[in-house]
């Protein structure tokens, strides 16, 4: 059963919704979309990737966190610790072998958990993120608009966490990005940065390469 | 001379691959600009916030720091205003 499936999962603070794709049993794939607008950018492509991951044979789940889709938590309130903590305690009552499979700034909510593996597509750092932010805030005109950043309004102490955030690139990871992006990375692809469109947009090539190289590589990180 | 003209040149195609890519502009449609052509103003695509997303891009793309205070009307101008202002921080 490869059908998308909605689901809930608890953690310390709440519930939070999640879809399913796939099987159920074997290798877990958590997808985590990036924070922000770059989430609504880049959700249907990575729906595309995860049902590619399905034709594989590799169940996923795309989870919200605190804070973020249909979460009943106010941006305001969302904190990156709370994040990484429902995205740890998710893995944790998965109880199988989970990869994470994130996206630009969603490499910061996969840092704390017990995963056995991590692949990054373009992982940004929250340093980057947070300049990201401030650089659209600026280019809208309102550089005194308090919390406000682009649409998101956004706390302090969430602010003072990203600005600190670095991704987790310890045990089995894998790093992809776009060719065109000159930093170090285990492959490059042919491909635009969905994420710096001002619409959300789709490539439905690059999903099903990028699905393969994620079915490959945790192929060779479970033989 | 001929090192700084290849350079400037690498730089240009970068701008014109920013520019399709981050505004989905076509490639043939990017292929015609020239250093005259009218960007911010002119490109309906090109608002401030695709201004935001053009600039970091071209700053991961060519490993240069673009500060707030530079940025401005003058470099956004034209096509030719946008690759000139990359070069001079590329290729220090």
């Amino acid at each position: 059963m490869t059908g998308l499936r909605f689901d809930t999962y608890d953690w310390h603070g709440g519930r939070e919704a999640m879809l399913r794709f796939g099987p159920e049993s074997g290798p877990i794939v958590i997808a985590a979309l990036p924070l922000f607008e770059e989430a609504n950018r880049t959700r249907q492509f990575t729906c595309t990737i995860l049902r590619a991951l399905a034709d594989h044979g590799i169940g996923s789940i795309l989870p919200d966190f605190p804070g973020t889709g249909e979460s009943v938590v106010a941006t305001f309130d969302a904190t990156l610790a709370d994040q990484r903590r429902a995205y740890s305690e998710l893995i944790q009552r998965l109880g199988t072998h989970s990869y994470a499979l994130s996206i630009r700034s969603g490499a910061l909510l996969d840092t704390d958990a017990d995963l056995t593996g991590r692949w990054h597509l373009a992982p940004q750092t929250g340093a980057d993120l947070v300049r990201d932010l401030e650089r659209t805030r600026a280019a809208a005109g309102k550089s005194d608009r308090g919390d406000e950043y682009a649409g998101n309004r956004l706390s302090p102490e969430m602010l003072a966490e990203l600005r600190d955030a670095v991704p987790c690139e310890d045990g089995r990871y894998r790093v992809v990005r776009l060719d065109a992006d000159p930093r170090a990375a285990n492959a490059t692809y042919a491909g635009a940065p969905l994420w710096r469109r001002s619409e959300p947009g789709n490539d439905i090539a690059l999903a099903q390469q990028l699905a393969a190289d994620i079915a490959h590589w945790i192929a060779s990180c479970e033989g | 001379m001929l090192v700084i003209f290849e350079g400037t040149s690498q730089v240009e195609t970068t701008v014109r691959a920013v520019l399709a890519e981050i505004l989905g502009l076509s490639a043939d449609r990017v292929a015609t600009f020239t250093a005259d052509t009218p960007l911010f103003g002119a490109l309906p695509e090109l608002d401030s916030m695709a201004v935001a997303s053009v600039l970091t891009e071209l700053e991961d793309r060519l490993g240069i720091l673009i500060e707030d205070d530079e940025i401005d009307g003058e470099m956004l101008e034209t096509f030719g205003a946008l690759v000139q202002f990359a070069a001079g921080k590329a290729l220090v």
